[in-house]
């Protein structure tokens, strides 16, 4: 279920912790078979991780379910997180959103018919200077703008 | 201007080593390594300085130190909280991006202090760039011998560890952040037992936020009256300001404590053209909004933003003009408490969606004229009743734009749309 | 020791320990404080925020269960302050809470109904739409209905800190906060019901006892659960003559506040159809129903005829029977002349109880520091006594097990020794000579040849190393040709290491068989009645399919046509059907009053919590009418409590014995057969929600590897009817099943 390099990813995150300590890797570790699984966690991969780091599995899942980052259901190839908390609704995000979910023909929370992104709105990512911002990957875009937000959607493969 | 936390912003390489050590860095840990510097000298120079917990408790940092037993035998933790989540702040972003040094080396002489061993950073899930800047000091910091088991052969030992958050903004609440660190879902524990008796683990910890580990270096290096001598009397020091909204230029300023208002909205270039401040949120989303007019008059220390009816918090300067509209800002705030709400405090689990839903109907063009005073009681019944101070502040803004503004809420209930002309 | 504190609670002085809870002292002193997350058996969670009090000096209330008192306290638990922010709590937990309790299955017994009733909370100010929650289902014992939860999170911490199966869990967060499991499969936990009863709303119920009757109808009755043990003591609740809920009763020595699922659920076989209902004669080999008095002199007829002399006769009892009748019965027996008697039915060779005694009370049990547990999945066959080991695994205990199998304990097992049946006296002779080495005591003869190795060692050690151990002998000893000598092990083994013993081997109310000494003393045994040429038999409440351990042997010797059988059974049978000459209906539990001796020799007394059914009379009353017609002396009771009274007079006698140890002939393949906890008596193998829970559906027989090879057996198979299951936690040598279906196999 998780593959050897998902492993080895997640030992090293393992050895951060005291020994017997290993439950403190979890959140690394669904990041990581999430990311290997194309965005989203199953039943199957909790389960494993669970097993892996021996933990009882409702204990995974208290956790894949309290985090804002863990999706339970298939996302688009890159999934855009586009802050709509205050210092970015003050500088227009609210605007840009509809405009992201008209051009790619999608409503937040969903993903567009190719499959290759989904639009969540998020709260705010810590990144207010930088107002209206989104994120995508592990990468932020900060002063965004219509024409900048077509740029990047022309970016993406 | 950016003398400490964010001196190196403007440097090639700013987070690197190099860059760092040639502003000085890591010159205390050295004095440490080879014995010239106590910890009763440290905690003392902390306490002159003034230094208060950055994180938005404003906790004097020194005093916290000095509750950790550290003669107690056994393992004790250090513990780092760059989970920076407050709406409007991201000031310990750009610490650990363009400081990572200053913020490891603060660890370190806190470890020492406390004689705690080991150190974990928790840094925010979506900051991967700060992350990888950290790791990238990191690994710096132990290929120059700067951290490890006796160190450099002092008996010094320090590790210190990044550990990734994964999108909650309730792990920035200490305790939570430690439920969070030990691998469980983030929900803040009740208190007492504080951190300092039962921590990490179960074990002795001292939680400080990043920009009050990041200014330890610089305040023992120059001196802690130097440091107070910056601020203001009960605010010492500088501090990062996080200027966001209807301004010019939001960006991040450290400057003294003790500032006035006015000049800060001028560093970050003043509102846009032709119009007016209808009201700042000093501290962050989570402290109360403070009317245009008092907003001027008051200066950028704890004192003089309580007297203005708000507070410090964070440092997280929210500022809003005349185009904005107070019901819609308020929803938004409000959903945002919903949305992060941990759910096991009855008030705070029931209340932020009962205050979230009363808004989102006004805004809905469904208001009733008894929703205020139901929102005014509601906040009030949240206030002081619950684990950890999220609850209040869901309430705290309730309160005050309703109180400020209420105008504005009243027209939007009464014509179900909003008295801001381009709004709505 | 313990300082005391003074403070003030609502202007009284009261007394408390440092460090305690307001709430706890509170509670000593009888002032009410509303609570609903708070448990006095549970780690304090302060997340419901109901019992907020005012404590002077304080600027916000604060929560009685949380906070700690120190001296000098003042506390006001219904000043304005307090009042006030109850009030707003209550407020918040009633916005999203159903309204509807006349239809809810908690009502009349709900913490909230009962908070709210006292506050008149106005909780008309919402208006939003209050939250349903889906449910995911728990399994067939506990009814879930998840909108009317309150986040109070007892039943999570019930799972992680008593059950000690993480089972439960509080998903999401803020308003999608939600009690679940991971997935819907059911519940594990043998102490699962126990969530019914710590859950202050009608979230979690009694599947069993939906649509049944509304609580307040029914009357509570105190009464013991007598399938283990312990005795735990409970309620039954019944409605119109019928037992439609069992729930647990507090008695801290013994069960705490907790009783076992099968304690809790059991009382549904009560109410099976499989009731025998009436008395039923066989006449030329044709069943017919009776009068109690045609039936009960067919039945001294039939004894007479057939054991002119009293050697003839042979008693055979469940270990279930009520003291009363077991002494009525044994009485009954010797009366006419006979030794032959017992209760060890499911023994191949049974061991007087002196070789092992219990000797350990349960509360000590908490203060072990290493458990030796040897053939016992303890967790499954005596809950309550595995839940006070637990506890003292939680204050640091060890544990090692010497079994057939790796179990699933509920706490961690530091050694745990695989050892098939025939490999149990090698392995503990070893354990012996290590720990008799450490000591450089000399060593009996039969130790000389033995070999030790690490694992022996490691045992010893950590039973010697213990300050106060403890070794438990379990249920699977029970099918051992050597038995006696695994017993007499155990207890040389707790006499090298000063441990004290707890013999869980045989289980029920065998405590107050051992008191009137329900066994032969120069007679036959059970495997012996039931293989030698007796030819008139009592059998009490058997059925041989389950209970005897040569069963197929059994009935067949029961069917001789010579062989008169006199049956006494609460429950039908195919299999007596076929040997019995007479069935009198008898009561079954909670339809008669008794005594139950449990292992730390309590005797407890309870009366019937409903008539018996149908025509069936109390047990006790039927032997002592049987005994007046066979003109038997000294049944003149007229009331079970001066039975009770006599029986609990005697004190049992039994000369201690040394049982030698020899090298036994074993075969290289043993089975143990170890019946799931829902199928150790009649009664619970009636209770069909039990039947249906995961426990209750085990059956399996696993195997390893090399024996699987050695017996041509792969996966799947059927092995004496019971799939097949290869895997590695099996010694080698050895099959072990475990399931709800009749034993296929005997001694081994
Ligand atoms: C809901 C909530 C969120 C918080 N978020 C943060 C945060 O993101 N970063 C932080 O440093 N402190 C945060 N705090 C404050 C911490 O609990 C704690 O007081 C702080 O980390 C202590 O460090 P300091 O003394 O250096 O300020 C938060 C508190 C609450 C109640
Ligand atoms: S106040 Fe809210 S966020 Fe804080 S512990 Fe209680 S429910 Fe959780
Ligand atoms: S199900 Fe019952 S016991 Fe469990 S959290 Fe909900 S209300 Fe509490
Ligand atoms: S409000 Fe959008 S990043 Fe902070
Ligand atoms: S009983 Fe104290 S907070 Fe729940």
């Amino acid at each position: 279920m998780i593959s050897d390099q998902a492993k080895k990813e997640i030992d090293i995150w393992v050895a951060k912790y005291p020994e017997g300590r290993q439950s403190s890797a979890v959140m690394q570790a669904l990041t990581i078979v999430q990311k290997e699984n194309g965005g989203s966690l199953t039943n199957e991969l909790k389960q494993a991780v669970a097993d892996y780091l021996e933990m009882p599995t409702i204990s995974v899942e208290e956790v894949a379910t309290f985090y804002e980052n863990y999706n339970h259901k298939p996302v688009g190839k890159h999934v855009i997180r586009f802050c709509h908390n205050i210092s970015c609704m003050l500088n227009g995000s609210d605007e840009l959103i509809s405009y992201l979910e008209e051009k790619l023909d999608v409503k937040t929370g969903e993903i567009s018919k190719d499959r290759l992104v989904s639009v969540k709105r998020v709260e705010c990512l810590g990144a207010c200077v930088g107002a209206p911002m989104c994120q995508i990957g592990d990468q932020y875009y900060e002063n965004l703008t219509k024409k900048r937000i077509d740029e990047i959607l022309d970016g993406l493969k | 201007m950016n003398n400490i936390c964010l001196k190196s912003i403007d440097k090639d390489n700013p987070s690197s080593l190099a860059t760092y050590e040639t502003m000085g860095g890591y010159k205390v840990w050295r004095k440490i390594l080879n014995g010239e510097l106590s910890p009763e000298k440290i905690l003392e120079e902390l306490k002159i300085a003034g230094l208060r917990g950055r994180g938005g408790a404003g906790f004097p940092t020194g005093l916290k130190w000095s509750f950790m037993p550290r003669n107690q035998e056994g393992q004790k933790y250090v513990v780092c909280n760059s989970d920076e989540g407050e709406p409007g702040t991201c000031h310990d972003r750009d610490i650990l991006r363009f400081n990572p040094h200053s913020v490891i080396e603060g660890m370190a002489i806190a470890g020492y202090v406390m004689n705690a061993t080991v150190g974990y950073n928790y840094i925010r899930g979506e900051f991967m760039e700060p992350y990888y800047r950290c790791e990238e000091a990191l690994k710096e910091a132990y290929d120059a011998g700067l951290l490890g088991t006796n160190i450099k052969g002092s008996k010094v030992c320090f590790d210190l560890y990044s550990h990734l958050g994964a999108g909650a903004y309730i792990c920035g609440e200490e305790t939570a952040l430690l439920e969070s660190l030990e691998g469980k879902k983030g929900q803040p524990r009740f208190k007492p037992p504080f951190p300092a008796n039962v921590g990490l683990y179960g074990k002795p910890t001292t939680i400080n936020n990043t920009e009050s580990f990041a200014s330890v270096p610089e305040i023992l290096s120059r001196g802690g009256q130097w440091f107070a001598d910056l601020g203001v009397p009960n605010s010492g020091g500088t501090k990062c300001f996080s200027v966001t909204g209807n301004v010019k230029n939001p960006s991040n300023f450290e400057i003294p404590m003790g500032t006035p208002f006015s000049d800060l909205l001028k560093l970050a270039g003043g509102l846009r053209k032709g119009r007016t401040l209808k009201g700042v949120i000093p501290g962050g989303s989570s402290t109360p909004v403070i009317p245009a007019a008092k907003a001027m008059k008051m200066t950028m220390d704890y004192d003089s933003i309580e007297k203005a009816g708000s507070m410090l918090g964070a440092g997280s300067v929210i500022v809003m003009d005349d185009t904005t509209c107070m019901v819609k800002a308020l929803t938004r705030l409000a959903h945002f408490y919903y949305d992060e709400s941990c759910g096991q405090c009855t008030p705070c689990r029931e209340g932020t969606g009962w205050m979230y839903r009363v808004l989102k109907r006004i805004m809905d063009g469904q208001g009733k004229s008894e929703d205020l005073e139901l929102l005014l009681s509601v906040q009030d019944k949240m206030l002081g009743n619950t684990i950890c101070a999220l609850a209040d502040g869901a309430a705290m803004p309730v309160e005050s734009f309703i109180r400020h503004f209420r105008e504005e809420f009243e027209y939007y209930i009464k014509h179900g749309k909003s008295m801001v002309e381009n709004d709505g | 020791m313990m300082v005391d504190i003074e403070i003030e609670i609502d202007g009284k002085v009261v007394h408390g320990y440092p460090g305690e809870s307001l709430i706890s002292i509170a509670d000593r002193q009888g002032i009410d404080i509303p609570r609903f997350c708070y448990h006095k058996k549970l780690s304090v969670a302060a997340n419901c925020r109901m019992c907020l009090v005012d404590i002077e000096g304080n600027p916000t209330p604060q929560p009685a269960c949380s906070t700690l008192s120190s001296a000098g306290m003042k506390v006001h638990t219904n000043n304005e302050k307090a009042k006030t922010a109850q009030k707003a709590v209550m407020e918040f937990l009633l916005i999203n809470h159903p309204l509807d309790c006349p239809i809810c299955d908690q009502g009349g017994e709900c913490e909230l109904q009962d908070v709210a009733m006292e506050y008149g909370s106005d909780i008309s100010r919402f208006t939003e739409g209050k939250r349903i929650v889906d449910d995911k289902g728990i399994g067939a014992l506990i009814q879930t209905d998840m909108t009317r939860c309150i986040h109070c999170t007892r039943c999570v911490r019930f799972g992680a800190e008593v059950a000690g199966i993480v089972e439960m869990g509080a998903t999401g967060r803020g308003e999608d906060l939600k009690i679940e499991p991971f997935l819907s499969e059911g519940i594990q936990s043998e102490l699962s019901g126990n969530m019914i009863d710590v859950c202050p709303v009608g979230a979690l119920t009694s599947k069993p006892f939906r649509y049944e009757v509304r609580s307040w109808q029914m009357n509570s009755i105190q009464t013991i659960a007598r399938h283990d043990l312990v005795g735990s003591n409970i309620f039954t609740q019944t409605h119109k003559n019928k037992v439609k809920r069992v729930v647990a009763r507090d008695n801290e020595s013994i069960n705490e506040t907790w009783i076992s699922d099968r304690d809790r659920f059991s009382y549904q076989g009560l109410n099976s159809e499989n009731r025998v209902l009436i008395p039923k004669i066989k006449v030329k080999g044709e069943w017919k129903d009776a009068s109690w008095s045609d039936a009960l002199d067919f039945a001294t007829n039939g004894i007479k005829k057939n054991a002119k002399e009293g050697s003839q006769f042979g008693t055979l009892a469940s270990k279930n029977a009520t003291l009363e009748e077991l002494f009525l019965l044994q009485k009954f027996t010797r009366g006419l002349g006979s030794d032959n008697l017992d209760y060890r039915l499911d023994t191949s060779n049974p061991f007087n109880a002196k070789v092992l005694e219990s000797n350990i009370s349960l509360t000590e049990l908490e203060t072990i520091d290493h458990a030796l547990i040897v053939n016992s999945y303890l967790r499954l066959e005596q809950p309550m006594i595995n839940h006070r080991i637990r506890k003292a695994t939680l204050n640091g205990a060890s544990v090692s097990t010497i079994n057939a199998k790796a179990f699933n304990f509920n706490y961690r097992i530091s050694q745990s020794v695989l050892t098939s049946p025939q490999n149990t006296v090698a392995t503990l002779s070893g354990v012996l000579k290590a720990l008799l080495d450490k000591s450089s005591q000399t060593l009996p003869g039969y130790l000389n040849s033995v070999t030790i190795d690490q694992t022996h060692i490691d045992i010893a050690n950590a039973l010697s190393n213990a300050k106060h151990p403890v070794v438990v002998l379990g249920e699977h000893v029970n099918g051992n040709k050597c038995s006696d000598q695994v017993a007499q092990l155990v207890a040389n083994i707790a006499k090298a290491s000063e441990a004290k013993t707890l013999n869980a081997s045989l289980t029920g109310n065998a405590h107050s068989a051992e008191r009137v000494n329900f066994k032969p003393d120069n007679g036959k045994n059970a495997l012996q009645i039931l293989s030698s040429d007796l030819t008139a038999f009592i059998l009490f409440d058997i059925y041989p399919n389950f209970d005897c351990i040569e069963s197929k042997n059994a009935i067949e010797h029961l069917s001789r046509d010579d062989a008169f059988v006199v049956v006494m059974n609460s429950f039908d049978d195919e299999s007596v059907l076929s040997f019995a000459n007479v069935i009198l209906p008898i009561a079954s539990f909670y339809e008669t009053s008794g005594t139950h001796i449990n292992v730390d020799n309590i005797a407890q007394s309870y009366s019937a919590s409903v008539k018996s059914a149908g025509e069936s009379k109390p047990g006790w009353k039927v032997i002592k009418v049987l005994a007046d017609l066979l003109n038997l002396e000294g049944f003149d009771f007229t009331d079970s409590s001066q039975i009770a009274d006599e029986a609990l007079s005697l004190s049992p006698s039994f000369s201690e014995i040394e049982v030698p140890i020899s090298n036994s002939e074993m075969p290289n393949v043993a089975t143990v057969w170890q019946y799931t906890p829902y199928a150790s008596d009649v009664v619970v193998r009636h209770a069909s929600s039990l039947q249906q829970t995961r426990i209750g559906q085990m059956s399996e027989a696993s195997v390893c590897k090399a024996t699987a090879k050695l017996l041509k057996l792969s996966e799947g198979d059927l092995y004496n009817g019971i799939p097949v299951n290869i895997n590695e936690s099996v010694a080698e040598g050895c099959v072990f099943v475990h399931t709800h279906l009749p034993r296929q196999l005997g001694v081994i």
